[in-house]
């Protein structure tokens, strides 16, 4: 998938401007950046959510094959665990019996046997965004565009998940858009870590690559020498474009 | 809400208290069973009318208008509403006229239902029609256009198609609304059919009703208010038996 010199827009002045981005065949790819920047908009354009201004999205599989997480789980409250996973594939015109027994098996995959039957309401926040990712990993996407998926979960849990989604992903070969405003998120899961700059006009402001080896681990992985050198780098650089919000007053920008 | 346990005994104790006071009042000569009969003689209109069996007629009267008012309020209000959401010009059109019944009382529309309709069950089918129907629109119409915009974003990103959307997030939705005002709509049902026989019938409760005042019998008027309010909650008990089963989810 490539992006080319893309611009959003939702009113007068551009959210994003002329952003340059790329994810390649089974590569995980992260989008970070200060609130407000645009990185939500710019999976809605991918996925055909929202039209770009200007540029171009070049994709290399059908979209059909891309598949995406949301921050919320969106789950249908009405339906349950496996009704929920189900549905993606009845659309694709698998017969019910067998979407079921497909959704079935991610669940049990996802460490979720046993809660099949339950409506979202009665699963925690961890389980509801396993059901969310099996939902997507049921129709083997080929990409996967994940917008801040893990944002609401607490500490332990979220760990709990991004192991589970690297794990995931690595094996099955899938290439991943993450966007992300948590740093040490991006350095867990990503090959490739881009910088969006403060919106409005929010452009890539630079790239990093992960040198961290495969399969990963969290634990080992922040331990690894490139990874607190490069989360201090990212951070700083983070903080300068934070610093450079208009609305942002002297001091905060400093303590930053 | 009353957390604290058993608070039904102590309701049920205070009625029942309540109910041997006006019961030793009216038996002392303290109350006029004029105007407020004892509840031995209100029991014993209830049972007069159960007894001779004229009641039947009555409640069959009521409750066909009320019944048939409300399934047929809850269709056209859930069918103009589903319209109007999805044909901007039916909504500009239907909207005001909606608001409007919505803010006078509907029932001073009873005189006018019987002159057009006449003094049988279809004026007062129309009666509870207008009110239920209303209610139905505004829940559904505001309902629809308040649908989580993350599940349809959800059902199109998954392949879903129009079909989809409707059968799997707009019907479940409508539903959930529907049931919601549910409790509501059986009581404003109750309401268009009682006081449109109230107004101008020759069978149910609110004829009785107001033959009842006519005859300045309160025993009787108590014994029917007493019917209408165990109907209700009958079929109050029922609604929410429906709404567990199709709201199992929530």
């Amino acid at each position: 998938m490539r992006v080319r010199d893309l611009s959003i827009s939702y009113g007068a002045e551009p959210v994003l401007e002329g952003v340059d981005i790329g994810v390649g065949e089974g590569q995980f790819v992260s989008l970070v950046g200060p609130s407000g920047s645009g990185k939500s908009s710019l999976l809605r354009a991918v996925i055909g959510l929202q039209k770009p201004l200007d540029g171009s999205i070049e994709l290399d599989v059908p979209s059909t094959d891309i598949g995406i997480l949301f921050q919320d789980d969106a789950l249908l409250p009405w339906k349950t665990a496996r009704e929920n996973v189900a549905l993606g594939l009845t659309f694709r015109g698998i017969k019910k019996d067998e979407a079921l027994a497909q959704a079935d098996f991610w669940l049990a995959r996802l460490g979720l046997a046993g809660f099949e039957n339950r409506f979202p309401r009665r699963l925690s926040g961890g389980q509801r965004k396993r059901v969310a990712l099996a939902q997507v990993l049921a129709l083997k996407p080929k990409l996967i565009l994940m917008d801040e998926p893990f944002a609401s979960l607490d500490a332990i849990v979220r760990a709990r998940v991004i192991q589970d989604v690297v794990a995931l992903v690595e094996r099955e070969h899938i290439s991943v858009l993450l966007v992300t405003h948590d740093l040490e998120e991006a350095l867990w899961l990503s090959d490739t870590i881009y910088l969006l700059s403060q919106g409005p006009h929010a452009h890539i402001t630079r790239e990093y690559n992960v040198p961290i080896p495969r399969p990963r681990d969290l634990i080992r992985a922040r331990k690894h020498p490139a990874f607190a050198p490069l989360y201090e780098k990212l951070w700083r650089d983070l903080s300068r474009e934070v610093g450079a919000a208009p609305r942002l007053v002297a001091s905060d920008a400093d303590a930053a | 809400m009353n957390k604290r346990p058993y608070a039904w005994v102590r309701q049920l104790a205070a009625f029942a208290i309540l109910l041997a006071i006006w019961e030793a009042s009216g038996r002392a000569g303290l109350l006029n069973p004029l105007y407020a009969p004892a509840p031995s003689q209100i029991a014993a209109a209830l049972v007069d009318l159960f007894g001779s069996g004229r009641i039947w007629t009555h409640m069959e009267a009521t409750f066909t208008a009320a019944l048939g008012g409300l399934a047929l309020g809850i269709l056209i209000g859930v069918a103009v509403a589903i319209v109007a959401a999805m044909v901007p010009l039916v909504a500009e059109l239907v909207e005001p006229v909606m608001t409007l019944l919505n803010a006078i009382p509907r029932v001073i529309l009873a005189p006018l239902f019987v002159i057009w309709l006449g003094i049988g069950t279809s004026s007062k089918v129309a009666l509870a029609v207008v009110l239920v129907a209303v209610l139905m629109f505004f829940t559904v119409f505001t309902g629809i256009r308040q649908v989580d915009q993350r599940l349809v974003e959800r059902i199109i990103t998954l392949g879903g198609g129009r079909v989809a959307l409707i059968r799997h997030v707009y019907l479940p939705s409508v539903a959930a609304w529907v049931m919601g005002s549910l409790k509501v709509a059986i009581g404003f049902a109750f309401t268009g059919a009682v006081v449109g026989e109230f107004v101008a019938a020759s069978r149910g409760l609110g004829y009785l009703l107001s033959f009842a005042q006519s005859t300045y019998n309160a025993a009787l008027m108590l014994a029917i208010v007493l019917l209408i309010m165990i109907v209700v909650l009958v079929i109050f008990a029922l609604g929410g038996l429906l709404e567990r089963r199709l709201l199992r989810w929530s």
